[in-house]
């Protein structure tokens, strides 16, 4: 940590010595979120509790300029009340440039993101914070950044978009300290006792990951395939049940999809095939079982000011009898999971006032994800955003059913420059 | 009610018995180059664009970006390229428009925080852009065969001769005005006043050209007024503003929102 900060201090000012484009931007931020479930967090009158600090920059090194050279500076400092922690760290430091009129490169620390879900990713396979999410931060936070080489090649007919993250870097998983979870092995559902251990694979060149996308765009209709060669997100692997040890299993994913104008909406689909390549006959109880993933979404605005989203995905568990077979006394998931989605966003007072809610709706699993937000801008520089998360299901085990302990109400004070 | 009715009237029997002079002008012609005149000026064009936005309680709020446009054909298809630069929270957003004549526009949203390329369904045109008095269809044009036009008359205004325009639009259903009609100048052909009446044939919005400048030969608004009659108004003000700068149409695509062409687009 220590290393971190000494050389963003370093960064920051050998920028402010240079020529920043604009200055430096960014922003401070309160936010407190008040817990309304059950008990079991490491604390329960709130869970989100922090003021965070970002400043940004961009910067034109002269020396790059036949390349159009762009270094791209995000850092934050976060006062975390929760975990009583501080924490320095960079959101992007990256350079970006275009050694050939048909080739670009940005290396370093990113935000990576593709796909045509709304909230739903299928062959967006960059890291996430699902945590973040739940607890009421800013929808940014869903995103983790990552350390990595992205390469575009383009042509007249084809687009290629390439990522090389060296380094395996996981989603931010749910461990009982801050939210309660519904553990398999245990059959109930757990807060701050859980000692849930995550083993991730070894830094070697082998467990490499490249995401690869091909795309273009026909007429109004944007097409992309999609390959990724890496490990779940998720520990979606099993591999000491006492001691609760957990791991990432191996995983390719195989995807498409497109995006176009539809009766006077958006339309979208997406599928990828989740080809789980350490239990790729589903007889490995202890491993995820390969999946295919389907998506449709339609959005269209019903007035300028209102407009309406909504998405059907179903993730169908392939090998499925093997699945039943190998699980023992774990409550086995459905082999179609249905999941609808509905986006209502309404903008009021001259765009400053925006009123949302976003709805996870599961008729297999029966179980529901509210986040209802308001948004309302002050000034141009101050904004403040009051918001709910509310998780309610009918069984403990199903995705959101397990989070019904951490329902929450959060406000974010933020104030820009 | 009365006053616009006699007034259209009486300028209809003015343009009817009116000599005709050189303006052997037909209001759809008219209406065409003013078309051509306000928003395809060059075959490409940047400009730094700056709205005070004012609501009706008198609450002032600033948006600033930089736009780029491309015509892929004179008044027919374009490109926009719109990247904001303030509130300071939106610093980085851009919105593209692909201008179609044949169907929709398509329309995308990026959000640089998460690097989200999003398609937008805007089918109203008529909304508000970024909050402000001024529509989606007022920066980005509106196609002129998508109204009747009739020439009512001809004025002078600030001191200038124009061309008066009623536009009635063929599909009621898709717009929120009943008619509008326009001041066009004989010189130039910019729409230098226009007047927006609703359903009870009320005037509630006016949109008027402020400054007037010659640049690189064309003659160019920078400056307009957006006023709600009820209250509140925007002002729009283009500087820096360049004409074919050697924008390439590929520029309009994701590759570019990913990676802003910072040739045009400083700070």
């Amino acid at each position: 940590m220590r290393r971190y900060v000494v050389l963003s201090v370093v960064l920051w000012i050998s920028l402010w010595t240079s020529t920043v484009y604009g200055g430096i931007h960014g922003f401070v931020e309160g936010a407190y979120g008040m817990k309304l479930g059950d008990k079991r967090g490491v604390k329960n009158a709130y869970n989100l509790s922090e003021l965070r600090f970002q400043l940004k920059g961009l910067y034109f090194p002269n020396s790059l300029e036949a390349l159009s050279g762009e270094v791209s500076l995000k850092g934050e400092a976060l006062l975390d009340g929760y975990s009583e922690e501080v924490s320095f760290y960079f959101r992007e430091l990256n350079l970006a440039i275009t050694p050939f009129d048909s080739m670009d490169v940005k290396i370093g620390r990113q935000i990576l993101t593709w796909g045509t879900g709304d909230l739903l990713f299928i062959n967006d396979l960059f890291p996430k914070d699902y945590v973040s999410f739940f607890v009421g931060r800013d929808d940014e936070y869903l995103k983790l950044p990552s350390d990595a080489l992205r390469v575009w090649f383009f042509t007249d007919h084809v687009n290629l978009d390439m990522v090389l993250i060296p380094f395996f870097e996981p989603d931010e998983s749910i461990r009982g300290t801050r939210l309660s979870f519904y553990d398999g092995l245990r059959g109930m559902i757990r807060g701050r006792e859980a000692r849930r251990v995550f083993v991730e694979p070894k830094r070697s060149l082998e467990n490499a990951e490249l995401a690869l996308r091909v795309y273009r765009t026909i007429g109004s209709y944007e097409l992309a395939l999609y390959f990724f060669n890496g490990f779940y997100k998720e520990p979606r692997g099993i591999l000491d049940p006492v001691r609760e040890g957990f791991f990432y299993p191996r995983l390719n994913v195989y995807g498409f999809s497109a995006r176009g104008p539809l009766l006077g909406g958006i339309g979208n689909m997406e599928m990828g095939f989740y080809d789980s390549r350490n239990d790729p006959t589903g007889r490995n109880g202890y491993v995820e079982n390969p999946s295919i993933k389907y998506l449709i979404g339609y959005t269209r605005s019903i007035t300028g000011d209102f407009t309406m989203g909504v998405q059907y995905m179903v993730d169908e568990i392939l090998r499925y009898d093997s699945y039943r077979g190998s699980l023992g006394t774990m409550p086995a998931r459905d082999e179609f999971r249905h999941l609808f989605t509905v986006r209502l966003v309404h903008l009021f007072l001259n765009q400053t006032l925006r009123m949302e809610l976003f709805t996870f709706y599961s008729p297999s699993d029966r179980d529901v994800y509210l986040r209802p937000a308001i948004n309302y801008r002050i000034m141009d520089s101050l904004r403040i955003t009051i918001g709910a998360n509310i998780f309610s299901g009918r069984f403990d085990h199903t995705e959101f059913g397990q989070l019904e302990g951490n329902n929450n109400i959060y406000t974010r004070l933020r104030y820009s420059f | 009610m009365k006053i616009p009715g006699l007034y259209i009237l009486m300028a209809c029997i003015l343009v009817v018995f009116a000599p005709d002079n050189a303006s052997a002008l037909s209001a759809d012609e008219v209406m065409d180059r003013a078309n051509l005149a306000y928003y395809y000026g060059g075959k490409d064009g940047v400009a730094r664009v700056r709205m005070t936005i004012k609501d009706r309680r008198g609450r002032v709020r600033m948006r600033e970006m930089t736009m780029l446009r491309y015509d892929v054909e004179d008044g027919g298809r374009q490109r926009f390229y719109v990247y904001f630069h303030k509130p300071e929270d939106l610093e980085g957003m851009i919105y593209m428009v692909w201008k179609n004549t044949d169907r929709d526009d398509d329309r995308w949203l990026y959000v640089p925080a998460i690097d989200l390329v999003k398609r937008v369904s805007q089918r109203d045109k008529r909304s508000s852009f970024a909050g402000s008095h001024f529509t989606y269809e007022d920066v980005s044009g509106r196609l002129p065969r998508d109204d009747v036009h009739e020439l009512v008359g001809e004025e002078m205004v600030d001191g200038r001769q124009t061309y008066v325009i009623k536009n009635i639009p063929k599909d009621r259903d898709l717009v929120e005005f009943s008619f509008y009609i326009t001041w066009i100048d004989k010189d130039n052909f910019l729409p230098i006043k226009g007047e927006y009446y609703d359903r009870a044939g009320k005037l509630y919005r006016v949109i008027t050209a402020e400054t007037i400048e010659t640049i690189q030969g064309i003659p160019t608004i920078t400056k307009a007024r957006a006023r709600d009659v009820e209250g509140g108004e925007t002002v729009v003000e283009f500087r820096d503003v360049r004409y074919d700068v050697g924008i390439k149409e590929d520029i309009f695509s994701e590759r570019y929102l990913r990676r802003p062409p910072r040739r045009w687009i400083r700070r």
